[in-house]
């Protein structure tokens, strides 16, 4: 047995090394780590489908083809960090093609968007299987070994990659919120004709807008495919998910893509932990039709 | 008189509508520099439906529009703002999300609001509602918002689409006032309006609009356009 109770009515455990571990600690750092994860993949699907209105059922192939970039950046025997750049340029082109070709033709018509975005997820999960094949592909962990977070030891690569996401959130939060471009794409999502007026090249701002959801995916796959397996299907449990969190948290505001995070992680969490791991999906998608039903614009909407 | 005054604005035989249905027919018209030219009319006869053509929020079926000599018809809206032509829409006319100051300054790289310095003399309530929701302003406050903006944008040209819909009567004066020292410096408007007092103290010349044409037009005379307002009013 791994580990075994050290004090009766405690939280703490002592594990195989003989150290004490606080039990509640551990899950309070797993609930923020499964929150940030579902911020780092929910964040591109919240600025594509909440700000510009596409119902892009790919998110969860952009999020598979920066997995893919990580195992090809292994495979090339490149430094890791290299699969990041990687991730957002190969994503990002691919988004630059699928707006000016497809998107560009269908916004504001959310139906025609989910219907061509469904088509575009089953092009890219057939073209990734024609080139790696269906089976899984393991990328190895960049930085292995645990590291004391008061106390407790913890995944080192966790961390990080919640650092980042904390880093990467608050960043983008500022963006939005105080800056020019930041302003001019509100403008541009809540009365596009009158941005258009005051000089705002609309049809320019959504492409890039696009752009920067896409490669957020992309770069969300770079970052967790140490932690994954990766293969061709991976990606629809992101896209699930994402939607699930964009339920419960409401679209076209970055404060409703964390409560909705912390919603459904903390609820598979508890869900998962008590019974057992298909508890945790039925949790989870019972809340959301709750959501759906009761509150259907979510914890924290922009109407 | 204002024929050898820089054209800003030159319309050629312009129809369009929305989709299929044709709201406007062959309507001509220019706008020179230092002029305030008005179309009026009854409702739904087509006036707006002429600002979005040549504003560029329409398509053109046929016609042409030109701004300081350049043929605009097929440059995108902001596209043409940054050619010299500004435009305050009839609806949605401010950013309801955004700041009073965002308003007034998302056209613009910095949000320096020293441009406004005499707008907000002429209208004090908008300096003081500065961080305040747009959407959260009045009918009015938020076309007197939407007229500075447009007004500061400092384009030659400046087409308003009924600009003193629910403005209180004394704001109406300012903007009338506000107009008219502009043309002396040379720039133009086109101004979609139905208040017959604004037309009166502001037009150098007036359209009257009936089934998408051009029914009546004063010359730049006063005595044709009062003579043309008096029979509007009855």
């Amino acid at each position: 047995m791994p580990a075994e109770i050290a004090d009766e009515g405690t939280f703490r455990v002592r594990i195989e090394d003989g150290r004490h571990v606080d039990l509640l600690g551990t899950y309070v750092l797993n609930q923020l780590y499964i929150t940030a994860i579902l911020v780092l993949v929910v964040l591109g699907l919240a600025v594509v489908f909440g700000w510009l209105g596409v119902m892009n059922m790919a998110h969860g192939e952009f999020v598979m083809l920066g997995a893919y970039c990580a195992y090809m950046v292994q495979e090339a025997g490149w430094h890791p960090l290299l699969s990041l750049p990687l991730a957002v340029v190969v994503t990002g082109t691919v988004g630059l093609a699928v707006e000016g070709s497809i998107i560009r033709h269908l916004y504001r018509r959310p139906f025609d968007t989910f219907l061509a975005t469904w088509g575009l997820a089953l092009l890219l999960r057939e073209g990734v299987e024609v080139i790696f094949g269906r089976g899984y592909k393991s990328v190895d962990q960049v930085l292995p070994g645990t590291v004391d977070v008061l106390g407790i030891p913890y995944p080192a690569y966790r961390l990080v990659l919640f650092s980042a996401v904390v880093l990467a959130f608050v960043g983008l939060f500022l963006f939005y919120r105080a800056s020019t471009l930041g302003a001019r794409i509100k403008a541009m999502v809540t009365n596009p004709v009158l941005a258009e007026a005051v000089g705002i090249n609309t049809t320019r701002l959504a492409q890039w807008t696009f752009v920067f959801g896409v490669s957020t995916a992309g770069l969300a796959g770079a970052l967790l495919a140490p932690l994954v397996r990766v293969e061709p299907f991976m990606g629809l449990d992101y896209l699930l998910s994402s939607f699930f969190v964009l339920i419960v948290g409401g679209l076209g505001t970055l404060e409703g893509l964390l409560i909705g995070s912390a919603v459904i992680g903390g609820v598979d969490t508890v869900a998962s932990a008590i019974l057992d791991k298909s508890a945790g999906y039925i949790a989870v998608l019972t809340v959301s039709i709750f959501f759906l039903w009761l509150r259907p614009h979510g914890l924290y909407s922009r109407r | 008189m204002n024929s050898k005054l820089p054209e800003l604005l030159a319309v050629h035989e312009l129809s369009g509508g929305y989709g299929d249905i044709q709201v406007v027919n062959g309507i001509s018209t220019r706008v020179n520099a230092g002029e305030v030219v008005f179309i009026t009319g009854r409702n739904g006869v087509g006036k707006s439906t002429i600002a979005k053509l040549i504003a560029g929020h329409l398509p053109l079926a046929s016609g042409r529009v030109m701004v300081c000599d350049r043929d605009v018809s097929a440059i995108p809206a902001h596209g043409r703002r940054h050619l010299g032509l500004g435009y305050a829409p009839q609806e949605d006319v401010v950013f309801s999300e955004l700041t009073v100051i965002e308003n007034l300054t998302l056209s613009f790289p910095s949000r320096s609001l020293d441009r406004y310095r005499t707008l907000f003399e002429r209208f004090p309530f908008l300096h003081g509602r500065l961080t305040q929701k747009a959407g959260t302003l009045s009918g009015g406050e938020k076309k007197v918002l939407s007229f500075c903006r447009a007004i500061a944008e400092n384009t030659k040209l400046v087409v308003l689409d009924e600009p003193t819909e629910g403005v209180q009567p004394e704001n109406i004066a300012t903007m009338s006032a506000v107009v008219r020292r502009l043309t002396e410096r040379g720039r133009g408007f086109l101004i979609v309006e139905q208040n017959l007092n604004l037309i009166r103290e502001t037009a150098n010349r007036v359209h009257v609009l009936d089934h998408g044409r051009i029914v009546f037009e004063s010359l730049n005379r006063p005595g044709l356009r009062d003579a043309l307002i008096s029979r509007l009013r009855l």
